[in-house]
């Protein structure tokens, strides 16, 4: 099922994953998969089946028990704790279902932070928020704080964040899970601009008519992918 | 990362919460102000004190018997420094007078018409009384029924005041001496530094005819005069020359040493030796109060530690945040960190001035000069801003700890 390919940007091969909750849960139990660059790939699932899992550990927020997830050629599961945030900061932008924006930050500067982190200049860093934020349609409200921008805009900041440090993967949970269906129609409309640019993107979501947008559909159930649906459009 | 940007955000975080800043900086501003008050008064104490002593004399030293295990300034009462050795110090090179001082028993002294019960009057030499030293009138004469009042007992004493020319009686048991008073002074030379903070009325005459202690001299095989202390008036150029022939003099051929009683010390003290011990003392006492003033820092540093506690629990997702988008534990640690560093170093710079005013204060209600103690302040600061950092070890290493997924969740 999952070839190495030197075009692949994230592999999967192998992975468990299983939390001591009292008692062992296993919440992936081996998975195979890989993800070609330039590709859009939508997990669906009920809640419970491990997509979550599956998006924090390619995401490097969290590590397999078994099995290895490579990243642009970075194994994960070799890394240390301060590589993978250097790996979350560089190569990989999360988008999130609740945004995640700092509070007390402005737009620029929280389309800054990744940057802050990837050890970026200060001018080079505003500058590139601020043609960020004017790529997703907020040119205008640059230091606006999050309270003062509505959730489509907000969800839009987090895009932009997500794209700051120019990453080889876009990880998306649920992304229009806390917005109306018009905003998260035109959410969803930019991930589909990002994708024609030629990023890769990976999208969680239990609803089809968000998978939809994507080339192919990653059925995941009770830890395992039974089965995958190429679309064509 | 880039600290300007840390920075930034660290400001940003205390700001956001004033009230509670503020309320924790307060905290701080008292410990490191207490501290810096208690040193700084402690400094203008000690440095009026020990300026005090250096001021009355450095040229002299002090001979004296002390009671041999003991450390300050205690003397030995008994006369022992006979008139042989007197004459004995007198000879050494570079002294420019030695000054006796006994003291004579009486019950009370009389100006016209007016009775005080006064204890004692002090036997010198007419070198006591120098130039510098007197207000009004002269010094007495050897052999003379004259005397010398200070400025307590002319002014402050008896219900008319005292001028050069009037008499007065002194009342002994056993006889009554009619006497001049030829001088007024404001202390008197070769006096010990210390034992006199208060103006006590100090009644002046001359050993010679008044003074009684007499003992056998082993060396001159006389009876003669002795004193319990005296001072030898060095030309100041060699004092330290003088003070070692004093020493010397006293330890190998003098009278006194063979005079002195078991367990007495014959010393030869500069105002440099009392200055250091008071100011010893003095140092001794201000550590302790400021060791007390610390209790207020600590208390400080335990408001930082909670405050940055509640700030990591208010904050976990954002720091879920921050680490979902690169930050490492370090650079999380470093930001809770720099906050409670901020929060230290600010409650020291604002602790300082208001410990130095305190402190300013103080000075001026127990009327001595103000000292500002450089190396305390510098201290000070550098304590706050290190118990911004020790308060803020453990919530930094907390924040720094919590798991991403879990922080993102978390509402």
């Amino acid at each position: 099922m999952a070839q190495a390919d030197a075009d692949d940007v994230v592999t999967l091969s192998g992975v468990r994953k299983t939390y001591d909750l009292g008692g062992v849960v296993e919440a992936l139990a081996g998975v195979s998969l890989s993800l070609p660059r330039g590709s859009y790939t939508a997990v669906m699932g009920p809640s419970g089946s491990g997509k979550s899992t599956l998006l924090n550990l390619v995401g490097g927020l969290d590590t397999a028990t078994e099995g290895t997830v490579t990243v642009g050629g970075r194994d994960l599961s070799a890394a240390t704790e301060g590589e993978r945030a250097a790996i979350r900061g560089s190569r990989v932008g999360f988008v999130f279902q609740t945004f995640n924006l700092m509070p007390r930050l402005t737009a620029v500067e929280n389309v800054a932070m990744p940057l802050v982190f990837d050890g970026w200049g200060r001018t080079e860093r505003r500058e590139r928020a601020r043609d960020l934020l004017a790529d997703v349609g907020l040119g205008e409200r640059l230091d606006h704080r999050p309270t003062e921008l509505s959730g489509g805009q907000r969800q839009r900041v987090a895009i932009a964040r997500a794209l700051a440090p120019d990453p080889e993967l876009i990880l998306a949970d649920e992304p229009t899970g806390n917005v109306d269906t018009e905003t998260g129609e035109r959410i969803m409309s930019l991930l589909d601009d990002l994708h024609a640019a030629g990023n890769t993107i990976l999208l969680v979501t239990h609803e089809r008519r968000i998978a939809d947008h994507a080339e192919r559909i990653v059925h995941v159930r009770d830890g395992v992918v039974e089965r995958i649906e190429e679309l064509s459009d | 990362m880039d600290p300007r940007e840390s920075f930034t955000i660290a400001a940003r975080s205390i700001r956001s919460h004033k009230l509670r800043s503020t309320l924790t900086v307060i905290g701080v501003v008292i410990g490191i102000a207490s501290v810096v008050t208690f040193a700084t008064f402690g400094a203008s104490v000690q440095a009026e004190v020990v300026g005090g002593i250096a001021d009355s004399g450095a040229n002299n030293v002090y001979v004296l018997g002390q009671p041999a295990d003991e450390e300050g300034f205690q003397q030995a009462l008994q006369p022992v420094f006979t008139e042989y050795d007197l004459d004995r110090l007198a000879e050494i090179d570079g002294v420019e007078a030695v000054v006796p001082r006994g003291s004579i028993p009486i019950n009370a002294v009389t100006h016209r018409g007016d009775t005080v019960a006064l204890q004692q009057a002090t036997a010198t030499t007419p070198e006591a009384v120098t130039d510098e030293t007197l207000v009004a009138g002269r010094s007495f004469e050897r052999g003379a029924n004259e005397t010398v009042l200070n400025l307590a007992a002319a002014e402050a004493t008896f219900a008319e005041n005292v001028t050069v020319g009037d008499e007065i009686t002194v009342d002994r048991a056993d006889e009554t001496w009619t006497l001049t008073v030829v001088g007024i002074v404001n202390g008197t030379a070769g006096e010990l530094p210390v034992g006199n903070f208060g103006p006590q009325p100090g009644l002046y005459v001359p050993a010679d005819p008044f003074y009684e202690s007499v003992v056998e001299s082993p060396n001159a095989n006389a009876r003669l005069r002795a004193y319990p202390q005296a001072t030898v008036i060095a030309d100041p150029a060699s004092t330290l020359a003088v003070t070692d022939a004093v020493e010397t003099y006293l330890q190998e051929r003098s009278d006194a040493r063979q005079l002195a009683p078991d367990g007495v010390e014959l010393v030869a003290r500069t105002s440099g030796d009392f200055a250091e011990q008071i100011s010893d003392v003095i140092d001794q006492i201000t550590r302790f109060v400021t060791g007390i003033a610390v209790i207020a820092l600590v208390v400080g540093a335990i408001g930082i530690a909670n405050i940055m506690l509640v700030s990591v629990t208010e904050r976990t997702r954002e720091i879920g945040i921050m680490k979902a988008v690169g930050a490492r534990n370090r650079d999380v640690m470093e930001l809770f960190l720099l906050e409670a560093t901020l929060l230290g170093a600010g409650g020291a710079l604002l602790g300082l001035p208001l410990g130095l005013a305190v402190a300013w204060g103080g000075t001026r209600y127990a009327e001595v000069g103000f000292a500002f103690a450089p190396f305390w302040s510098a201290l000070a600061v550098l304590v706050g801003v290190l118990v911004g950092v020790v308060a803020g070890l453990y919530p930094a290493w907390r924040a720094a700890r919590v798991d991403p997924i879990d922080a993102l969740r978390y509402e």
